[in-house]
């Protein structure tokens, strides 16, 4: 559907890319990253607003680096929304059909159908939009670009000044759009949640470079670089030596402790890794219940040093036996009150080789 | 807390009071000078209604000018980057900052060259002509109507010129439906702006046009005209009709606004 290739864009001293993407036949793609990141510049420059220095955008297989805002049929929600503030609820909506000559009776059609959808029934005879309330703004906005049954919409960060409860509906919202109407979404955030809730295919910028992209599976669990790695909450990452590659392809990792890791393609014996796992990935070996066949390697005895308590989950610091290794256990709330931890409370953990992933170091 | 903000309140309407009792005692003070026969007289005399006609002429031709150069002029201050733009900001505000009197000098001289020759044999003259006011007017109230415009331009969100692109607007499309609606207030402030220190011209005006009567005189000069012949009956009865016209625009144009809006 998009495809960038070599993308180079700049705004003042910051470069972006060179990016390439290719969004195939997915019809979300989530642009996660931190603020900064260039994920603005990136939507800008595909939308044509900001002139790309060098690389190409297609469209559809169709080139359209060269061509004007308005001919690449792309709407944009804004993170400001950046509804007409001298055109009511109605004109807003309208403005697109308006402006591209679509017939009257014919984009009056669409707006009956996207009426219910958005829940606009109540709002759509109100005179100012400035009067809206958050939720109320952005279910117009995304009306008016909804309205011309453009090719693809882009989203800045639409979600980010509304509260949790509005957001989430918002979110479910705007995955049933996607789903019912077909239209194919670009969303920028720097929310990881709501990137890993919409996003069917999710990737990753940083300083201006497109780290990574790929399934929800692969950017959370296989990070690619260590700043994706540290920017999806990694907490546990270790600095190992592959001391052995295994006969099944995996490596036996050492410094500090020892464990087997996954295998890594072309891994050789003394390169260094980064190894890393997930903190709710952690498992805890229940004393006296049998191990299943994945959790019979890379069992450490370990003791709780410090807990900490989120809104809906605990994180547990062990620090591992016979050495100075300290590892976050994830734990839900329901959990923690069941095995009942307290700091000083010896425990055995297992890091399972299919939790664990790797980054070659250079 | 409540006297806080009431001596808050009053701090800020003080200055205002005070300048508008400076006002009011600057127009009642001419009325020892004020001679009712004198007004009635100045009201029929041809030469008050040719005064009063020009200066509105005038000020809505060069006001109008000055608008539809300084609305594209700003917009291209405000919003495109192109090589030496802060000179040229820079030096669009040179007619604020020199006197109407070196300004109108400046045209005068400008029509002794070549290129003023050259305009001369084609017809076109400035010098002692109702052209010259407006020309004269033009230039001295273009500046400030440019500087207001383009701050009108940079408040306005891009977003909104961008989100009307990507909906099918080219970019002159944007700028007709979306950046001009948004502007509207600020472009009637600058065209009362602009009116208002058009109509009060004096200096470069009489530089560039002179004060012949019922030729190039406007009310301004007309007053100049009463004061240096020491006929302050006749200068106090023009400066209330200037007054009096001045207000009158001015007050219909913002109850025009404030009805529309």
């Amino acid at each position: 559907m998009i495809r960038a290739e070599k993308l180079i864009a700049q705004r003042g001293d910051f470069t972006l890319g060179p990016v390439d993407f290719d969004l195939g036949t997915d019809s979300y793609l989530t642009l996660l990253g931190p603020s900064g990141a260039g994920k603005t510049l990136l939507l800008e420059t595909c939308m044509g607003l900001i002139p790309s220095k060098s690389g190409n955008v297609w469209l559809n297989g169709q080139d359209v680096t060269k061509s004007l805002p308005e001919q690449r049929h792309i709407s944009y929600l804004p993170q400001d929304l950046a509804l007409f503030p001298h055109l009511n609820v109605r004109e807003n909506i309208l403005f697109g059909a308006k402006i591209r000559r679509i017939d009257k009776s014919l984009a009056e059609d669409r707006l009956n159908s996207l009426l219910p959808l958005l829940e606009l029934r109540k709002l759509i005879d109100r005179a100012d939009v400035t009067s809206l309330s958050g939720g109320e703004k952005q279910r117009v906005a995304l009306a008016r670009a909804l309205l011309p049954q453009p090719r693809m919409l882009f989203l800045d960060e639409p979600f980010s000044a509304l509260d949790a409860t509005i957001k989430r509906q918002l979110q479910v919202k705007l995955r049933e759009i996607n789903q019912q109407l077909g239209v194919t979404i670009l969303h920028v955030t720097h929310d990881q949640e709501e990137a890993f809730m919409l996003g069917e295919k999710i990737a990753v910028m940083i300083h201006g470079k497109l780290c990574q992209i790929g399934s929800r599976d692969d950017i959370y669990y296989r990070p690619e670089t260590l700043d994706v790695a540290s920017f999806l909450r990694n907490q546990n990452i270790f600095d190992m030596t592959a001391e052995e590659i295994l006969a099944d392809g995996s490596m036996q990792m050492g410094h500090g402790i020892k464990l087997i890791a996954p295998g890594h393609e072309g891994a050789q014996r003394g390169q260094r890794f980064a190894v890393g796992i997930r903190s709710e990935e952690v498992v805890i070996i229940r004393p006296n219940k049998p191990l299943g066949p994945e959790l019979q390697e890379n069992l450490f005895h370990a003791k709780v040093v410090d807990i900490l308590a989120f809104g809906g989950t605990h994180t547990l610091c062990v620090k591992l036996q016979k050495s100075e290794v300290t590892i976050d256990v994830e734990l839900p709330n329901c959990a923690m009150r069941d095995l009942g931890y307290t700091i000083g409370n010896d425990l055995q953990i297992c890091l399972r080789k299919r939790s664990l992933w790797t980054i070659p170091l250079n | 807390m409540l006297h806080r903000d009431t001596a808050f309140k009053i701090s800020m309407l003080l200055p205002l009071c005070l300048l508008l009792v400076y006002f009011l005692l600057l127009i009642s003070s001419q009325a020892s000078f004020f001679s009712l026969a004198a007004f009635f007289e100045q009201l029929s005399s041809g030469d008050l209604r040719s005064a009063v006609a020009l200066s509105l002429f005038a000020a809505t031709i060069s006001s109008s000018l000055a608008i539809v150069i300084a609305i594209p002029s700003a917009y291209a201050l405000a919003r495109i980057h192109f090589p030496g733009k802060q000179f040229i900001d820079t030096f669009i505000d040179l007619p604020m900052i020199l006197t109407p009197i070196a300004l109108g000098t400046l045209i005068l001289m400008s029509w002794n060259t070549s290129m003023g020759r050259l305009l001369s044999n084609f017809g076109i003259t400035l010098p002692f002509t109702v052209a010259g006011v407006v020309l004269a007017q033009f230039t001295v109230i273009v500046a400030i109507s440019i500087r207001m415009l383009k701050s009108t331009f940079e408040q306005i969100n891009p977003r909104h010129e961008q989100v009307a692109r990507l909906l099918g607007c080219t970019a002159f499309g944007s700028f007709r439906h979306v950046t001009l609606p948004l502007a509207k207030r600020g472009i009637m402030a600058a065209i009362i702006l602009t009116w208002a220190r058009a109509i009060g011209e004096f200096g470069a005006t009489v530089m560039v046009a002179g004060t012949a009567k019922g030729q190039t005189a406007t009310l301004p000069s007309s007053i100049y005209l009463a004061m240096s012949t020491a006929d302050l009956p006749k200068a106090v009865a023009l400066m209330v009709i200037l007054i009096g016209i001045s207000l009158l625009v001015l007050f219909g144009v913002r109850v025009v606004l404030e009805h529309k809006s």
